[in-house]
């Protein structure tokens, strides 16, 4: 009980600093104490920020690649995951030890090279790096993660489907995943943010202001000076509030499990 | 319906044989149980069959067809597992009916086939439940229509009991056994349970390391059992096998072991002088526990019989109960 408490005041302190501080007044010094709640609240914080740095606009473009990246990071995960428990033992250690190996390489090392590749393909200034990562799942944590979630579903399920004729995609679509659906939520909950968050890749690839995401227009609110970080704050709170939102919405579908009592008769 | 056969059937994994050279033929229509302790290789030789497994060796024969290397979806054949593998998140009838939706059979006739399925094995009152409102013997019945939906050559059953209690797994015997009768289908029965065997199967094979020990009907396995291992592996209390017939005031030949159920050991006036070790009641039979000449005995003797540990008494058993076999190979061998 002690230990859940701590846990939400490490989380909450944070989150209610944000919110205080978003609604201080501009253009006063900053406070020398942490301020929780503030004087006077001046919720024209947050029209001004968005105005200021087209917020509205970035969180569109934020939210268009989010919302492409993070589905089809699932499919692609979930199909890999899935391939992977349908391999023969020896090759799926073999691509299991590649994906393990694939973790372990620096994202920022791959920077150059897939910036150079892009620009090749006239695909720089557009939201397709972005989105790109998708293709192949994201990340191979993704991959690993369904494949664990697939391993643990009963071979006898699967064994039935191939006796009933049924193709690998019907497999995976009518009992591999609705059988791991959390998981695909958790997942596709942890592609969105990632997305939603990524500001990396959109400083390489985007130069054109009106195709910035959020992390970039973030930024660029990051410049203004100290006396009016309640800006900046604001702008924290429209970039966290999304994320936030969809989380209560999902949280109800990776609560749930299909399995309970009689879950395969034992 | 469909016959079955085996044909030189074998499978190794990594170089360990679990199925050696197996001969079986399985008529159609009939009720063929597979009997053998765990780890005989009796359920791979129904994975075999359903495909799920890749023969080492060997062919498998449904009808005409040599369906050794066909994918289990084109051998028409259906299995009950011993889990059930009943698909959590879809309801009875989606289960029942998953065979057919993936075949893209029309819904009408989809819908039609699993009211017919369920209705014969006794769940159409189920079918908009999920596996987890069930109970144990209700998510077989929804296996068993499940199996029976898609009117396969033939079906393989794997210990579908063995999930139930004792009393679900007496009723629901008696039913499959009836199911059998009125759909007269092919059926491999494997089970561990020799009364699962006895009561259900037309004929029985029993296996021990892969190998088959005999092929009989269940008044062949339990009258004549070919070898040792099958006298003492059906049968409960196993057979009493001793080195010789003095024990039971009988004469046998040299080199000969002799078999006798414990039901066909007589305690009475008339035979060799045994010691009670030990009496075990259940309910009304008892099992008594003897020492003759240094030699382990069981009877099974009517409970009323009230002997007690200590006692005095004379074992005996008639010829014709007694079973020899060869001291050596353990194989069955003729009274002269």
């Amino acid at each position: 009980m002690l230990g859940a408490a701590a846990v939400v005041a490490v989380v909450a302190l944070p989150v209610a600093f944000l919110i205080g501080g978003s609604l201080r007044q501009p253009g006063l010094p900053p406070p020398r104490t942490p301020e929780l709640i503030p004087d006077t609240f001046e919720f024209g914080n947050y029209e001004r920020a968005t105005e200021l740095v087209g917020l509205g606009r970035a969180a569109l473009n934020s939210f268009l690649v989010a919302a492409v990246s993070a589905p089809l990071s699932v499919l692609v995960a979930s199909w890999a995951g899935f391939a992977l428990v349908l391999l023969r033992p020896r090759a799926r250690s073999t691509i299991l030890a590649a994906s393990l190996l694939a973790l372990m390489v620096p994202l920022t090392a791959l920077l150059v090279p897939r910036f150079a590749l892009y620009r090749s393909l006239g695909l720089v200034d557009t939201f397709a790096p972005l989105v790109a990562p998708a293709l192949v799942g994201t990340s191979p944590i993704y991959v690993l993660v369904f494949y664990v979630a697939f391993s643990r579903l009963p071979p006898e399920l699967f064994d039935a489907c191939r006796l009933e004729a049924a193709s690998p995609f019907q497999v995976w679509s009518r009992v591999a995943l609705p059988l791991v659906r959390p998981v695909a939520v958790a997942v596709g909950l942890l592609a969105f943010v990632l997305s939603w968050g990524n500001f990396l890749d959109p400083l390489v690839y985007l130069h054109d202001r009106d195709l910035f995401t959020l992390p970039l227009a973030l930024r660029s609110l990051a410049q203004l000076d100290p006396t009016n970080y309640p800006l900046l704050l604001a702008g924290a709170v429209i970039a966290t509030a999304p994320v936030v939102a969809i989380f209560l919405v999902a949280q109800r579908f990776f609560l749930h499990e299909h399995r309970g009592a009689g879950w395969l008769g034992r | 319906m469909s016959a079955v056969r085996l044909a030189g059937l074998r499978k190794d994994y990594d170089g360990v044989p679990a199925v050696r050279g197996l001969e079986l033929e399985v008529a159609e229509g009939e009720l063929l149980v597979v009997l053998g302790p765990s780890g005989c290789g009796k359920s791979t030789v129904l994975r075999l069959v359903a495909g799920l497994e890749e023969a080492t060796d060997g062919r498998i024969l449904i009808g005409d067809r040599d369906v050794t290397r066909l994918a289990p979806g084109r051998r028409n054949v259906s299995m009950v597992f011993q889990s059930y593998a009943l698909f959590p998140h879809m309801t009875a009838a989606e289960n029942i009916g998953f065979g057919l939706v993936v075949r893209e059979v029309r819904r009408a006739e989809v819908c039609e086939r699993v009211g017919r399925a369920a209705a014969l094995a006794g769940c159409a009152h189920l079918l908009a439940r999920r596996p987890a409102q069930l109970s144990g013997g209700e998510r077989q019945r929804i296996a068993l229509a499940r199996a029976l939906v898609r009117e396969p050559d033939v079906f393989l059953l794997d210990e579908p009991l063995s999930n139930l209690d004792a009393e679900l797994r007496a009723q629901t015997r008696a039913e499959l056994k009836k199911l059998h009768a009125r759909v007269g289908a092919t059926m491999l029965y494997v089970t561990h349970d020799q009364v699962e065997a006895l009561t259900l199967g037309q004929r029985i094979a029993v296996l021990r390391d892969g190998e088959l020990q005999q092929l009989g009907t269940p008044d062949e396995i339990w009258g004549k059992p070919a070898n040792r291992f099958v006298g003492r592996f059906v049968g409960t209390p196993a057979m009493n096998i001793l080195d010789s017939g003095a024990v039971l005031g009988l004469e046998t030949p040299f080199g000969a072991e002799v078999g006798v159920r414990p039901e066909h050991v007589v305690l009475g006036e008339e035979g060799v002088q045994a010691a009670v070790s030990l009496v075990e009641l259940i309910g009304s039979e008892a099992l008594v526990h003897l020492r003759v000449a240094g030699t382990e005995l069981v009877a099974r003797v009517p409970a009323e019989t009230r002997h007690l540990p200590g006692d005095t008494v004379r074992s005996s058993a008639r010829r014709e109960h007694v079973h020899l076999y060869d001291a050596e190979t353990g194989e069955r061998l003729p009274w002269r």
